[in-house]
């Protein structure tokens, strides 16, 4: 309904533009053209913003942080497969039959993710950033059985009757570990971590929204100044059409940066306190299994090279937690609650296991091998096993906890996108009727 | 020289291992005594086509440093390669395994030799270094019992040397030994158990080949290249290979494991050479047959980066203290031609160089074909 007064007599009246009075028809066509064309366009862009946006977002949670979690456990598995290997080989034959359960379980989980890891590899297209995580997954498929049949020979030697051939084959399959198949699934996981970066950062984004936002304040300032027009050339007071118009559009904007704002804080906080630190614990937990491949295989060698204890020492100061370290830089970055509890565990574990380890080195150099096994493998809360396990649980708590912290706001930052698009597209189609009904209104007093 | 075979599984020798050690060098050029060259490829085949025939033709000078044990077969192997390719000089050092190691890691020379192969951290950190095999050695096991006619060889086995070196049997005469030893007449005089003082490659064997045959060694003591040696009334320590055969030689009822090419000065110092039993349960010396009878039971599951320990192994006629001698060469070489020439040279060196006119003089033994074949595939990776 229009709130009508009387029509001006031509030529008095004012607008856009102080156009001759036998031009109000067509500026009134060329109006209603222009706001409803604009109305539409404001939909497409709204409607395909958030399309990019929501698609991005459903990107990070469905794919993306799906696979950032197979290449972490493929790595972690990988390490430890490696050192549950060199843990049972020492322990010697027979081996525990949970130890053999783990290290199956260990590759059955690496094959897995690596299978995960292809089928994505496959389905990603072509590009260099495929083409290196292609290249380390063709690595890994290729060492893994290399590895598995040196870890293979070495127990057949042991349980033959030949612990020390067994020994130079577990070592053999400790650089495999080490090498190649380590150095192959740290790469995988950095190419997978940086596409879940790019994949949550397209999700929040700045161009598109600032093209759309700019597009509603123009189509707003559009709507005001034709009703503003029209009361002063028809004296009528409200133009319902237009109104509706600039009232859909000012909600429709105003949703969509709301929920632009919503999903970018939860991205941000899902990176930052999220994924952020559970790469950077995962990253400690497989230094703390090349460390604990330190121990076991200084006690297997036996070498009287001091090479072991150099890369335990490079490896406890990468752990940390002093100043530095991965175990600080997660400190800095979990939020408080069960992360932040489980790194401050993780450190005070990593500290005991480290003490631990000084006594063990101390114990090799004086060749006391029979108290250096049983402190590195025996099965008593102070040992470095037992220690070295409550660090595994900790950074694994730690690192479970982190990604909750990221899930929960990757979904919420997804949530936020939700119904939008609809409603942007709603929104348009308002606007174009209204703008359309209300000029033709207007329009029709002319015939 | 101080030292000699080194394990076969993991042993790096250590920092007092060199200091064990008294260096020597000299030019390979000036180098005496040296077998008549022979033509390249005698023996062995062909060169295959990956890897260069010859050197390079511009003048290089390749570094070798390393193991004492090595020192002379390399020397010989120096001279010889230059007298047939003139633009390939070498300087070559008795420094001991460990520099050997550290200056091939650190690029202070081109060939570290090695009584042993890299251990698994080693490598990790230096993942550019090959373990190349050369020859193969072993460790033998002396005696003095002046009294025992030659020719005559005690049988010991893994388990009596472990309780002599336990010194819970303490004469010679002990039923232990002498149910080994039938008709022997064993005299009663008290066991005197040698142990090298440093810390040493050759001890890694010895107590690697105690630890296979007694449980009791294994849990206790083990195996390394030091060990905790138990108290034994009379036991002595001595530096080195040399020390070992001196030592023995002056102490009446000694026991000692040295080096294989040490054998004559053994011999000449009045000192028995022991049969060892090995794991099939067989009395052997160490002779050529018997070292290429324990490493052929090997060659087959040989890894790629020919890293394996081969002691007391399951070949019946096997001695059962071997291992491979190695060269340590970085993949990634300065310059091209250096690389060609190293290439060539160490291919030489695993075919013609393992004739017996130059491995014969060190009682080493030559590689098994496809070892040079592994070995070949490591060669190849000298860029």
């Amino acid at each position: 309904m229009t709130a009508v007064a009387t029509m001006p007599a031509e030529g008095q009246g004012t607008g856009p533009g102080q156009l001759r009075a036998g031009g109000t028809p067509a500026i009134l066509r060329l109006l209603l053209v222009g706001l409803t064309a604009g109305s539409l366009a404001w939909g497409i862009v709204a409607a395909w913003t958030v399309s990019q946006h929501a698609s991005a977002a459903d990107q990070v949670v469905t794919r993306s942080e799906p696979l950032s979690l197979d290449a972490q456990q493929m790595y972690r598995s990988l390490g430890d497969a490696d050192v549950t290997a060199t843990t049972a080989f020492l322990a010697g034959p027979p081996e525990p039959l949970a130890v053999r359960q783990r290290f199956e379980a260990d590759i059955a989980q690496a094959a897995g993710d690596l299978a995960a890891l292809r089928d994505s590899a496959a389905t990603a297209g072509s590009g260099s950033t495929s083409a290196t995580l292609a290249a380390g997954l063709a690595a890994i498929s290729a060492s893994l059985p290399v590895y598995t049949s040196y870890v293979a020979q070495a127990k057949t030697y042991s349980s033959l009757g030949y612990p020390l051939t067994g020994g130079s084959f577990m070592q053999v399959a400790s650089e495999e570990m080490h090498l190649r198949l380590l150095p192959a699934a740290r790469s995988v996981y950095a190419q997978v971590n940086a596409a879940l970066a790019a994949d949550s950062a397209g999700a929040t984004g700045l161009p598109w929204i600032v093209a759309a936002v700019a597009l509603a304040l123009a189509i707003g300032i559009a709507l005001v100044r034709t009703q503003a027009w029209l009361r002063r050339r028809t004296h009528r007071i409200v133009n319902i059409g237009l109104l509706a118009a600039t009232l859909a559009v000012a909600i429709s904007a105003i949703w969509l940066v709301a929920a632009f704002l919503t999903a970018r804080s939860d991205f941000q906080q899902g990176l930052g306190h999220g994924s952020g630190p559970a790469e950077r614990l995962a990253q400690a937990a497989i230094s703390a299994q090349q460390a604990r491949g330190d121990e076991v295989l200084n006690l297997i060698s036996r070498s009287g090279s001091t090479s072991f204890q150099q890369d335990f020492a490079a490896m406890r100061a990468r752990i940390g937690p002093g100043p530095g370290s991965l175990l600080a830089a997660a400190a800095a970055s979990s939020p408080a609650g069960p992360a932040a509890s489980a790194v401050s565990a993780a450190g005070r574990d990593a500290s005991r296991w480290y003490a631990v380890a000084g006594q063990v080195f101390k114990l090799d150099l004086a060749a006391s091998y029979a108290a250096e096994t049983h402190l590195v493998i025996g099965a008593g809360p102070q040992s470095s096993s037992a220690v070295f396990g409550r660090l595994e649980s900790d950074l694994g708590r730690a690192i479970a906890a982190d990604q909750v912290v990221f899930r929960r706001n990757a979904s919420a930052g997804r949530g936020a996108f939700a119904d939008l698009e609809a409603a942007v597209i709603a929104a348009a189609l308002a606007m174009a009727a209204g703008s359309a009904w209300g000029l033709s209104r207007r329009l029709a007093e002319y015939r | 020289m101080s030292f000699r075979t080194m394990l076969a599984t993991s042993v790096i020798v250590t920092l007092a291992l060199l200091a064990g050690c008294t260096a020597t060098s000299s030019s390979g050029s000036s180098s005496s005594g040296t077998p008549a060259g022979t033509p390249i490829g005698a023996g062995h085949g062909q060169v295959p086509a990956h890897i260069p025939g010859s050197p390079a033709s511009v003048a290089v000078s390749l570094a070798e440093t390393g193991s004492t044990l090595l020192y002379p077969l390399f020397g010989a192997w120096a001279s010889a390669y230059h007298r047939q390719f003139p633009s390939v000089s070498f300087t070559t050092a008795a420094t001991g395994s460990g520099t050997g190691i550290a200056d091939a890691s650190s690029g202070k020379a081109d060939i570290g030799a090695s009584d042993a192969f890299l251990s698994s951290g080693n490598l990790v950190q230096n993942p550019s270094l090959l373990n190349i095999p050369v020859a193969i050695a072993a460790q033998q096991i002396n005696y003095n019992l002046p009294h025992l006619g030659a020719g005559v060889h005690v049988r010991l086995s893994s388990a009596v040397l472990a309780l002599m070196y336990e010194g819970r049997i303490s004469t010679w005469n002990d039923p232990a030994i002498a149910r080994l030893n039938p008709g022997v007449p064993l005299p009663g005089i008290r066991v005197i158990p040698l142990h090298r003082a440093e810390s040493s490659g050759d001890t890694f064997l010895f107590s690697s080949y105690l630890s296979t045959g007694d449980p009791h060694w294994n849990a206790a003591i083990g195996y390394g290249t030091s060990v905790a040696w138990p108290h034994v009334a009379g036991a002595r320590a001595e530096e080195g290979n040399s020390g070992m055969v001196t030592g023995c030689a002056a102490t009446p009822g000694c026991v000692a494991y040295v080096g294989i090419s040490y054998l004559s000065q053994a011999l000449n110092a009045g000192l028995g050479e022991a049969e060892l039993q090995n794991a099939s349960g067989q009395f052997v010396l160490p002779n050529g047959a018997s070292l290429r009878a324990a490493v052929a039971s090997f060659v087959p599951a040989t890894p790629a980066n020919e890293t394996i320990s081969m002691v007391n192994g399951p070949a019946r006629a096997g001695y059962p203290i071997v291992n491979y001698e190695y060269a340590i060469v970085a993949d990634r070489q300065p310059t091209v031609a250096k690389a060609r020439d190293l290439q060539a040279f160490l291919h030489w060196a695993i075919t013609t160089g393992n004739s017996a006119s130059y491995l014969g003089r060190v009682r080493f033994e030559p590689l098994p074909r496809p070892v040079v074949s592994l070995a070949d595939a490591q060669i190849a990776r000298i860029r």
